[in-house]
């Protein structure tokens, strides 16, 4: 799977159906009751981190600390190199009469390249991922997403009953309905 | 558990289990019966060190032109260091530093009992001042999360006064033997007379016998104070109107008072009991090294308790994801812990003085063995298993971890002691492991006991429903 999630993105997708919400309650209880519906919901767009929110999404669980994994162990190796190289095998050096072979003079850069290898690592990709990265072209369904509103987007099926799925969303809360196709949302 | 979902929150009254009694009791005989067995054998075991102190002192003469290089570093004026050094020379101790007449062969078998006592006291003392600065910190950084457990380290910290009697015998008893300034205090020497030492004469300003029992008296006293303080706000709060957050803010205050007192002199109890073991070697980041050591310590003890109690039927509103958070404090600190062992060895390793290697010298050369486990049982061991998600939130394996560094952190401290109070040749024996196991039973007991006293739930703490709904996330 390329590491740009195209599942993310919302270009060539079929109609979507959007509710607005004002209120985080009413915004988990809708996602809860579309999830049990058998609804695909296909994101929840929120400002700010809603606890709780993954776990009724049923998102997996991240893969991020095994990509820091990597990239410490990337790090760790770059380390190691460098510091053989430089000190040990092209222009050995004798400082303080200290061996030339691993001592613990060594661990400082190794645990400092392991750490900056990792915390770059995983600010890369997880913008990366999240097509957050500079350059990926923003696609924000309504910009009251990144202000006082919560959104879920469903995206249409085949043979889906929308109208049901908009009862629910609007029983449950919705201040908004709307639908969004091809980039050109109208409201309900 | 997320926003929406309701959660009942009651009080809850703790019973200490028959169950829970019985293995506090049994630890304490089993290890007054193991202490028994090791002061029994305290004569025999003595005469054995005799022979090994015997032996390795004639494999470390080669080490002695080192520390008389030493004694010539550090006096200004060379002549005078020149006369230093000849004096010194002819002290057949000279090669783990220089302590005039004090000689690990010459003292009373009890001077290991003492010096466990010592070990075990300042363990427990350290433990309740941790917990008591846990509490401190929640507050100060208005955390929310760990309010659900908050009666178990209150628990905890009421015992502070217990280990800081014991220490005080300890240092009463046997000062002379346990620490060598002490001794070298006792001698009553002045400049110029056979067996001056410059170095311990130029800290006795600092290092006698007034401070070693007077400053930590009044530290632990105004400490224990705040402690007391912050447990009485907490449970008047329990009886207080539903929503009157005036203990909260009190609470706060207090708790930042305290925080930065104890970060300001939690070295000076380090420096006095500990490190003046060897009172001519010293490391500025001793102190942080033996706090770090006891916290990690303490939050193992913490989940060690929350867990139980869970499995014992309480504490209602802890969930897996407290349990979590306890986990990864203890992965946290298990790596800071060595983070600043590596930082005071590696300063030390580098800058190869000799009267700070000698500190390390002995502990390398005659403890390998101890060195290195103590590096592999309180790094190694809980960093590679603590790195899994899954070990964090799987109990059984959770509370191996926290007991093994329960343990291995005792050794930590023991291991600061003891090399430098009797020389090479000791071990952890049926006295070590015995008088650990009685005070560890004794710990249980009383906390057991703190915990039924009171409800075990702080029902009117503003951050209490907070707690409840604390989750880490999938």
């Amino acid at each position: 799977m390329a590491i740009l999630d195209k599942n993310l993105s919302l270009r060539n997708r079929n109609k979507m159906l959007v509710g607005v919400y004002e209120d985080e309650d009413n915004l988990m209880q809708a996602t809860q009751s579309l999830v049990d519906a058998g609804v695909h919901v296909h994101d929840v767009y929120t400002p700010y981190p809603v606890h709780g929110l993954d776990r009724i999404m049923g998102i997996r669980r991240s893969r991020l600390a095994r990509v820091a994994f990597f990239c410490g162990l990337t790090g760790l190796s770059l380390a190691i190199t460098m510091i053989w190289y430089m000190y040990v095998y092209d222009w050995p050096m004798n400082i303080g009469n200290k061996p030339e072979r691993f001592t613990p003079s060594w661990i400082p850069v190794m645990f400092e390249a392991t750490v900056l290898c990792t915390a770059f690592g995983m600010g890369f990709f997880f913008f990366w991922r999240n097509r957050m990265l500079h350059g990926v072209k923003n696609e924000i369904l309504d910009l009251r997403q990144t202000d006082d509103r919560m959104i879920i987007a469903v995206e249409t099926k085949e043979g889906m009953d929308e109208k049901s799925t908009l009862d629910l969303m609007k029983k449950n809360g919705a201040v908004e309905l709307r639908e969004f196709h091809n980039g050109v949302q109208t409201t309900l | 558990m997320g926003h929406g979902h309701h959660i009942e929150i009651k009080q809850e009254n703790f019973v200490v289990p028959d169950k829970a009694k019985r293995f506090a009791i049994i630890l304490m005989v089993l290890g007054l019966v193991l202490t028994g067995v090791g002061m029994a054998t305290l004569g025999g075991s003595s005469s054995h060190s005799h022979e090994a102190v015997a032996e390795s002192h004639a494999e470390h003469s080669d080490h002695a032109p080192a520390t008389e290089a030493h004694s010539e570093v550090e006096g200004h004026d060379h002549q005078a260091a020149e006369a230093h050094a000849e004096e010194h020379g002819n002290m057949e101790n000279e090669q783990f530093g220089p302590r005039a007449g004090f000689h690990a062969e010459e003292k009373p078998a009890m001077t290991r009992f003492w010096a466990n006592l010592l070990v075990v006291g300042f363990y427990f003392l350290m433990i309740g001042l941790c917990a008591l600065f846990w509490i401190a910190v929640q507050y100060v950084a208005n955390a929310g999360w760990s309010t659900a457990f908050k009666r178990v380290p209150e628990a905890m910290m009421t015992f502070i006064p217990v280990p800081f009697v014991v220490i005080l015998l300890a240092v009463l008893v046997a000062k002379t033997d346990l620490y060598h300034w002490a001794h070298y205090e006792h001698l009553h020497l002045s400049a110029g007379d056979a067996g001056y030492d410059k170095v311990l004469d130029g800290k006795s300003g600092f290092l006698n016998s007034g401070m070693l029992i007077g400053f930590p008296t009044v530290l632990v006293a105004i400490w224990y104070f705040l402690g007391r303080k912050l447990r009485g706000l907490s449970l008047k709060e329990d009886a207080a109107t539903k929503g009157d957050v005036s203990f909260f803010k009190k609470s706060i205050r207090f708790s930042a008072g305290f925080a930065v007192l104890f970060g300001f002199t939690i070295s000076i109890i380090v420096w006095l009991f500990i490190m003046s073991v060897d009172a001519h070697w010293y490391s500025t980041i001793f102190g942080v090294y033996n706090f770090i050591s006891m916290w990690v310590t303490t939050i193992s003890i913490i989940a060690l308790f929350v867990v139980y109690l869970k499995k014992a039927g309480y504490l209602h509103l802890v969930s897996d994801e407290h349990i979590h958070d306890l986990g990864k404090f203890m992965f946290a600190f298990t790596i800071f812990w060595a983070y600043v062992w590596l930082s005071q060895y590696l300063l030390i390793w580098y800058a190869h003085i000799p009267e700070e290697m000698y500190y390390y010298q002995i502990r390398f050369e005659d403890y390998k063995a101890n060195f290195l486990g103590n590096l592999i049982l309180n790094f190694c061991v809980p960093f590679l298993f603590l790195l899994m998600r899954s070990a964090k939130r799987f109990r059984p394996l959770l509370v191996t971890i926290a007991v093994t560094m329960c343990l291995a952190h005792y050794h930590d401290i023991w291991f600061n002691v003891f090399p430098g109070v009797f020389g090479p040749g000791m071990q952890v024996g049926f006295l070590e492991i015995g008088i650990y196991m009685t005070f560890a039973g004794l710990f249980v007991y009383w906390v057991l006991t703190a915990l039924s006293k009171n409800g075990l739930v702080p029902v009117n703490h503003p951050y209490l429903e907070e707690s409840a709904h604390h989750d880490v996330g999938v």
